[in-house]
């Protein structure tokens, strides 16, 4: 039967004896977001209508709740401007539907997306899912979460275990749960802030690359400190001094303490050297320093290929013999090796005059945001 | 092809270890329990092709090992050979005569089996663990795909040292899948790109990723005409992305769904999600199985977007699933995937391998 277009707009004056199928279902349930009202609405029919007719098939009595977790929604959760790519994508007979909440999703605002951000982290954080892996609304994909597989983990944890040192593992697990965390719950709280940077890397990665940047040096070491928008992600900060242990964790190269935020797929960053399996890197290291702090502008968002290759390099195994991070690493090295003599903080007398006159004005300029820390008496906390 | 017969019949599973606890939760479904099961996580199964007559299973494991069992007919699970690596094994696949299986470890290399001699040789090298190994056969060409965490997908001839062809990926592979002449692989950092294969394997297309988290596991279905058409995509956050390359009206025709979360019957309470482990599809009917860390397997028909089963919850997630050559038999693996990370690990703990019998819960749902 098709689905009757007047009873979905609420006008249908056959009522009852209409010829068409009037959808008894709400639409409502699991979706996530307001953006995408009727997806628990599809779902619900296609349930419906098999276990009508053959009635006990099915070994979950709930499934076919309405917010059932094992809905077919469309586009489900998915990045709210390309969900539309998939929401009704049902059947044809849900096209009044379609056209209507595809004009919803075409107008998709900012603040849309920082509504989904949070509740995509609020769901994250409750329900227990694989942590280490990135995350993305469209069309953007946001840094700071760092992307490892279960079974890279597994491996890195067999290593530790064969060499009798499970202590780096546990280590740089640490890190990144406590890195994870905490831009899950920046992202989810959501502090202006925050919601600025979560914007402008949505809308323009390559601005936006900078600010975080920036955070990163300054706070290279996990404190929140820097006044600026960049998230902080850190939270774990620095891998530390990742010992240089022979799991390769790469984190040992740490030096660039970037938290992840860095760069748009600053989930290379993070953990960076995470994914190392004890082999090895090594040649990309130089890449992905030099994708974190040099050129930024070149990465990011081509989502494809060239930017992600170098952003993936991030597993850095700084050059063998673990090195002050590769020379590219270049600003990011030296900075950070700086602010780790200084304690963090640039001296004045490191800054260039442009750098100065960006940290004591009110705001930072997109494109000159500084890489170096700011000198601590300019913070503004 | 006989059937097992009834379950009933195998209640007690081949072995016969939990005859006394019928109530036992690692094996609920109480299927067929195959004799022999690695001593550590199962990374994945593959049963052998229709060239060779009977059924034989090959799973890999994190305990450096490939088994070989043969499956017969009554149910009975023979274990008949094992192999080796240095390493934890991730992947395997046998060729399409059926004569050899090829094996991919974290030891970056990949072996290839000849189960006629049982003797392995080493056919590839990477510079990082292999994670997916595919046997294409082109009717000009036929070589090994490995895809490994070093960034690279190459394809190997299996007589030289050297690859035929090593293509660059923008990040580490995590799970691929081919069907001549298509092959997807699916990237850390949401990178998909699929690769046509005719002539020599060449990058066809790279997909936005239309999941939001982290890729877990692809497989490629084919149409009516048996051509490969799209593919199922699953993600570490329960849902599930059904992709066609050249759909009609892809808004209409690519959608995902969510599985393997915890009865979440209201929005009030957070329901727990849980990643897809594996994706296989039934090669008669089309439809397809999902197997998850919350240790339950489901089956779907995607073109009547409906469930078709799910499976009760085993005490330990499933890591693996295949389908034998005609679709009789089901084989899913019951083990620790580190979803929880290493506090979770017990190596003591039995891992399983179980098999089942597909021919009837995956008939596809009449369309309305």
């Amino acid at each position: 039967m098709t689905v009757c277009n007047f009873f979905l707009q609420g006008r249908c004056r056959y009522g009852e004896k209409c010829w068409n199928e009037h959808p008894r279902d709400e639409r409502g349930g699991d979706y996530r977001g307001t953006q995408q009202p009727s997806r628990g609405g599809y779902g619900n029919r296609v349930w419906i209508n098999p276990s009508q007719r053959t009635g006990g098939d099915y070994v979950q009595p709930s499934s076919f709740s309405r917010d059932g977790d094992n809905d077919w929604s469309r586009g489900g959760g998915g990045a709210d401007v390309k969900s539309s790519d998939f929401s009704f994508s049902g059947q044809n007979r849900f096209s009044a539907l379609a056209s209507h909440s595809h004009s919803d999703k075409d107008v998709q605002s900012p603040t849309d997306d920082v509504d989904t951000i949070q509740k995509d982290m609020e769901i994250w954080q409750t329900s227990g899912q694989w942590p280490f892996s990135c995350y993305s609304v469209l069309p953007g994909k946001l840094s700071g979460f760092v992307e490892v597989s279960p079974e890279e983990l597994r491996l890195e944890y067999y290593t530790g275990r064969a060499s009798g040192d499970l202590q780096a593992y546990m280590n740089s697990v640490q890190q990144l749960a406590d890195q994870w965390r905490s831009r899950v719950q920046e992202l989810r709280t959501m502090s202006s802030s925050t919601r600025i940077s979560v914007i402008s890397e949505l809308n323009d990665p390559s601005s936006q690359t900078s600010t975080h940047e920036f955070g990163s040096s300054a706070s290279g070491f996990g404190t929140t400190s820097s006044s600026s928008s960049s998230s902080s992600g850190f939270g774990a900060g620095g891998f530390g001094p990742g010992s240089q242990s022979s799991s390769g964790f790469s984190f040992a190269p740490s030096k660039t303490g970037f938290g992840a935020t860095n760069t748009q797929h600053a989930s290379g960053f993070g953990s960076g050297a995470f994914a190392q399996p004890p082999s090895g890197f090594s040649a990309p290291a130089a890449s992905a320093a030099s994708f974190s702090f040099a050129g930024p502008a070149a990465d990011n968002k081509s989502s494809a290929a060239a930017a992600s290759s170098s952003v993936s390099a991030f597993s850095f195994k700084p050059p063998p013999g673990g090195s002050s991070g590769p020379a590219d690493g270049g600003g990011f090295g030296q900075s950070s090796t700086r602010a780790a003599d200084t304690g963090l903080f640039s001296a004045h007398s490191d800054l260039t005059a442009e750098e100065l006159k960006e940290f004591t004005a009110k705001r930072f300029t997109l494109g000159q945001i500084p890489l170096k820390p700011p000198p601590a008496d300019l913070l503004v906390v | 092809m006989s059937l097992f017969g009834a379950n009933t019949g195998f209640g007690s599973g081949g072995t016969g270890v939990f005859g006394t606890t019928t109530t036992d939760s690692h094996n609920p479904m109480k299927d067929v329990e195959v004799t022999s099961p690695p001593d550590d996580s199962i990374s994945c199964l593959a049963f052998s092709p229709p060239t060779m007559p009977g059924n034989f299973l090959i799973g890999g494991s994190w305990a450096n090992d490939v088994r070989c069992w043969e499956v017969q007919d009554n149910g009975q699970t023979v274990p008949k050979a094992q192999q080796m690596h240095t390493g934890p094994v991730l992947d395997v696949c046998w060729s399409d005569d059926g004569s050899k299986v090829f094996t991919a470890s974290c030891d970056k290399t990949a072996k290839m089996w000849d189960l006629n001699s049982n003797q392995t040789i080493q056919i590839a090298q990477h510079e990082g663990p292999i994670r997916t190994i595919h046997w294409i056969k082109a009717p000009n060409y036929s070589c090994v795909m490995t895809g490994s965490w070093d960034k690279t997908l190459k394809f190997w001839d299996t007589r030289s040292p050297n690859p035929m062809m090593s293509l660059q990926m923008p990040e580490r592979c995590f799970c691929a899948d081919v069907v001549y002449p298509m092959a997807v692989v699916a990237t850390a950092e949401r990178g998909l790109i699929v690769y046509q294969l005719e002539n020599q394997p060449s990058e066809f297309r790279r997909i936005e990723s239309p999941l939001k988290h982290q890729h877990r596991c692809v497989a490629i279905f084919k149409d009516k005409q048996s051509k490969p058409t799209g593919f199922a995509l699953g993600s570490i956050e329960g849902r599930v992305a059904i992709h066609y390359i050249n759909p009609p009206n892809p808004a209409k025709d690519n959608f995902t769904f969510k599985c393997h979360r915890s009865n979440g019957t209201n929005t009030a309470t957070p329901q727990d999600i849980y990643a897809v482990n594996a994706i296989s599809f039934h090669p008669v009917h089309g439809t397809l199985a999902t197997v998850g860390s919350d240790g339950r397997f489901s089956f779907w028909d995607k073109d009547a977007r409906t469930k078709l089963k799910t499976s009760e919850q085993l005490d330990q997630p499933i890591t693996a699933c295949c389908f034998n050559n005609n679709g009789n038999i089901f084989a899913y693996a019951s083990s620790y995937d580190w979803s929880k990370g290493h506090e979770y690990y017990n190596p003591q703990k039995k891992n399983y391998i179980f098999l089942r019998n597909a021919a009837e819960e995956l008939k596809p749902r009449n369309k309305k």
